[in-house]
């Protein structure tokens, strides 16, 4: 696999179509629509079917929420991270049919029929993943606002190719972006989560430096 | 160094099965029954007054529940500005972004609506963005009295001065005098601004609660219930989980505030969201700089004069210092530096990860690099003959490894075999292909002072020690390090230790994770708190069943007669692509004297991370603005080009872990050092590859290609 440029990812995970994701919110503004029980204003809903993580869920949606804002605001989902809400950052990045994508950028009416997968559904029975695992042992989140993006991002390295290298690695993992920087410590855990070469990134002087 | 049984030893975060599970509740993750989500209306024009705001078809639109503007609301965010009054709304606005007004709805769609509804007449003023240009006469004036920020009430340059300069240059063999200029960089944290404010009695106030984002949950109670008038006791701040800061969360912010004042008005508790746009335009970023340099040394290195005239743009509040610093971390009998802080329309300016050292220690490394190339010194030599051994040669550290951190640092990193004559830079193998190798180092200081912070320690009959401190942890594992340190002077394993934190309602006094000093503060109270809990459980046993012993500490220590101050050298090698510009960093090292390290596997992190920081920094990354308009370009993590996966190199870390008498077990200040002379030592790389100088931060390809004589061709791009 050949180095992948940010914006060729940032394409291939749907940051194309924010423009898009935002159009429904002037296109279909009607000042004078009756409110809705809530008290805000109607606007155009779809009935969805997806499977979120292995549960099917029938859904009311309102066309313009995504589908971060489905999984977060009405599915309690919180561990999926809005960080840009603009396709830039990947910390909501699911895999959507194992692929993974920006949630922020995905309308939920779009989701119809599909899978859909989030850090809350990468244990499986109860059991860590070994990416969940070897992100504790080698130190993977700092603030860890994006680690559920970099968790799921790998997790679709991996199904891809379960031998990556190093290399590989970053070049899956790039659209999503850890302002702590702590981009060596999670490419080190991937690559120990499959059970490849300790990382080159290493500490010598005092303690039991890693 | 004695080995210690759970310091010092690599640790797994004590919250790291939330971290990866996705369980960490962050601040946008909370939601309260009846909750409204809000958001803010900001100023299109980079300077303006307003002359009318008409709010009728906002109000009128189904599901607005609260408005606020300057006109119903006068609150003032005293943190906003330290020297003049900021309004939660002002008027005139003075950037591009400066809030116009909130509004709260029953989702974020109906209140992202309404804020497209209100309708607003400006007269628009002109408007200066350059802090240069901001000082030039008849340039528009920002706030009242003029655009140089007054310190302590007058309106001249803060000067420092020790010895005599003009003996100094008299004595120097070699001068150098440059100016290097360095720009906006938003801190970029992951985590969007977010507040969720709650009055127990609805419109009626009583008891507030806010769900902050904060780096300091003390400061941000402290701050709040002065600005909204309302006593200390009567505000509760929770931040449980916090998604980065590097220094744009101190304090309270204007939307804790404006979350409050809507929740009042409307009754209900209030969600208030920042858009990532928002948050690189209108909370703050690090202060841009322009600094004129004169320099004198010896033939053999000695330093003889240091003259620094610096000027920062604030933008149009005072939010902090706007200090240049770095020269201090050389010896030299004569200094003076003058700094200037000047109000301009760009978006505001204030802390970011050591404030004022990366584009300081840029400069003063840059010139220091030249002057050791005019000398035909190896700049590492050079640093070991011209390095600081006393503060200010005067006072004694506590513990000093700057030079082991130049020595181990450039021996780890093989500084002897990769070091060239500057611009003699050839391809991997010595090739002569288009692609130029080249070395540079920096390094740089930080204050590592004691100061006021407290502890709570509780025992209970199962044998847990619940551990209370007013932390956050931002991100740094501050909760993993106060529960190492509990653990190590309890004598006890870690897996006793409960950490309690982020919620002023249960946690005393912390100063909050700024300056780097939750590990040297509240680790110290951590300590004294185990020590009376030691006593009491030697004159009262175990407690047993229901029984529990409390102990707390709130020591103030402090270090006489001596400076305490951490150190760093940094190394970088880099690829230069003399054709396209591009600029890769290849190799990075890091070597800091941080005393103790209580957890080599968080502060390997931090290391990696700040260098990371330091490099985008240095090669890509600004708030650009348009000159025409005063409208920003560059907001958001596209275009400001912050680091990704692909960018980073391999870094080496290598801690030179001194004996400190001060501190907890000898632990000095990490977090922020980790970004001092990382700037400088890619800027010193790409010179000794190039042999070519760029003073304007950052090093983009326009600059590299124009600097190696290439503009005007084929591909000029930033």
């Amino acid at each position: 696999m050949g180095k992948l440029s940010r914006r060729q990812f940032t394409k291939g995970t749907g940051a194309g179509l924010v423009a898009a994701a935002t159009v429904p919110l002037h296109a279909q503004r009607t000042g004078d629509a009756p409110a809705a029980a809530g008290g805000a204003p109607a606007v155009p809903r779809s009935n969805i079917r997806i499977a979120v993580n292995g549960v099917e869920r029938r859904l009311e949606v309102e066309d313009r929420w995504t589908l971060v804002e489905v999984l977060r605001d009405h599915l309690d989902l919180t561990g999926t991270k809005i960080g840009c809400d603009r396709g830039e950052c990947g910390a909501c990045t699911v895999l959507i049919d194992g692929k993974p994508m920006y949630s922020c950028s995905q309308l939920a009416v779009w989701m119809d029929g599909k899978s859909i997968q989030t850090i809350e559904g990468l244990a499986q029975n109860g059991k860590l993943d070994p990416l969940q695992e070897a992100f504790i042992a080698h130190d993977g989140p700092q603030c860890g606002f994006c680690t559920s993006g970099q968790l799921m991002a790998a997790k679709a390295v991996l199904n891809a190719n379960p031998h990556p290298t190093r290399d590989e690695v970053k070049a899956g993992m790039t659209g999503n972006i850890c302002r702590c920087s702590n981009y060596n410590h999670y490419v080190e855990s991937v690559m120990a989560a499959v059970g490849g070469s300790p990382s080159s990134t290493t500490a010598t002087g005092g303690g039991n430096a890693q | 160094m004695n080995p210690l049984k759970t310091v010092g030893h690599a640790t797994s975060r004590v919250d790291a099965l939330k971290r990866v599970t996705g369980q960490a509740t962050y601040t946008g993750d909370v939601k309260l029954p009846g909750m409204l989500y809000a958001r803010v209306l900001r100023s299109p024009h980079p300077h303006a007054r307003i002359k009318k705001i008409d709010l009728s078809k906002a109000q009128a639109l189904a599901g607005v529940k609260a408005i606020v503007t300057r006109e119903n609301c006068d609150t003032i965010w005293s943190s906003g500005d330290t020297t003049n009054k900021r309004y939660l709304f002002n008027n005139p606005v003075r950037f591009a972004g400066d809030p116009v007004a909130a509004v709260a709805a029953v989702d974020r769609h109906t209140a992202e609506e309404a804020t497209r509804l209100i309708e607003v007449e400006y007269e628009v003023l002109p408007f200066v963005l350059d802090q240069e240009e901001a000082l030039k006469p008849g340039a528009p004036e920002i706030q009242p009295g003029g655009n140089f920020s007054p310190n302590r009430g007058k309106r001249e340059p803060q000067v420092a001065l020790r010895g005599n300069l003009e003996e100094g240059f008299k004595a120097a063999d070699v001068i150098v005098e440059d100016r290097y200029t360095s720009a906006h960089v938003n801190n970029a944290q992951l985590e969007p601004r977010v507040s969720i404010a709650h009055w127990e009695n609805g419109r009626d106030g009583g008891k507030l609660t806010v769900y902050a984002s904060t780096q300091g949950i003390a400061n941000c109670r402290t701050d709040i219930a002065k600005d909204l008038k309302v006593s200390v006791e009567d505000v509760r701040v929770i931040c449980q989980f916090m998604g980065g800061g590097f220094g744009n969360k101190n304090q309270c912010h204007d939307f804790d505030l404006m979350a409050a004042v809507l929740a009042k008005q409307a009754g209900v508790p209030v969600k208030l969201e920042f858009t990532r746009k928002e948050d690189y335009v209108s909370v703050h970023g690090r202060w841009p700089t322009t600094q004129y340099y004169k320099i004198g040394a010896k033939k053999d290195g000695t330093l003889t004069a240091i003259q620094l005239r610096g000027i920062t743009g604030l933008g149009p509040y005072k939010k902090s210092s706007g200090d240049i610093a770095g020269t201090e971390v050389y010896q030299c009998p004569n200094f003076e530096t003058s700094l200037s802080t000047v109000y301009t329309n760009m978006a505001v300016s204030a802390n970011y990860r050591a404030p004022a050292y990366p584009q300081g220690v840029f400069g003063v490394e840059s010139v220091m690099d030249d002057i050791a190339a005019k000398l035909n010194m190896d700049p590492v030599d050079f640093r070991l003959k011209s390095m600081t051994r006393k503060f200010r040669d005067q006072t004694a550290y506590t513990s000093w490894g700057l030079e082991d951190c130049i020595r181990k640092g450039a021996e780890a990193f093989e500084w002897k075999k990769n070091w060239h004559a500057p611009g003699a830079g050839a391809g991997a193998g010595g090739s002569d292909g288009p692609v130029k190798r080249g070395v540079g180092m920096g390094m740089g200081m930080f204050g590592s002072n004691l100061g006021y912070s407290a502890a709570l320690i509780q025992l209970d009959g199962n044998g847990v020690y619940h551990l209370y401190v007013g932390v956050t942890d931002c991100g740094t594992g501050a909760k993993t390090t106060m529960a190492l340190i509990a653990a190590e002077a309890l004598g006890v394993p870690l897996e006793k230790i409960q950490v309690n934190s982020g919620d002023t309602g249960t946690c005393p006094y912390s100063v909050g994770e700024s300056g780097s000093r939750t590990t040297v503060m509240t680790g110290g109270a951590v300590i004294e708190a185990a020590h009376d809990l030691k006593r009491q459980i030697e004159d009262k046993g175990m407690p047993k069943g229901s029984q529990v012993l409390t102990a707390s500490a709130s020591p103030e220590p402090t270090v006489r007669g001596a400076a305490r101050y951490s150190f760093v050298a940094h190394f970088a090698e880099v690829e230069v692509d003399i054709e396209t510009g591009h600029v890769n960093v290849t190799r990075f090292l890091g070597a800091h004297d941080s005393g103790r390290i209580i957890n080599p596997m968080t502060a390997t992190s931090q290391i990696q991370g700040g260098a990371i920081q330091g490099i985008g920094m240095a090669l890509h990354e600004q708030l650009l603005y348009d000159k025409r308009s005063g409208l920003p370009l560059s907001a958001g993590y596209y275009h400001a080009r912050v680091m990704t996966h692909l960018d980073v190199p391999d870094i080496k870390v290598v801690f030179v872990e001194t004996e400190d008498p001060y501190g907890p077990f000898g632990a000095k200040t990490l977090g922020e050092p980790t970004i001092i002379p990382a700037v400088a030592a890619v800027a010193n790389a790409f010179f000794n590859a190039t042999g070519k100088r760029i003073k304007d931060l950052p090093l983009t390809r326009d600059k590299v290609l124009a600097a190696l004589g290439k503009t005007g061709g084929k591909g000029t791009v930033a």
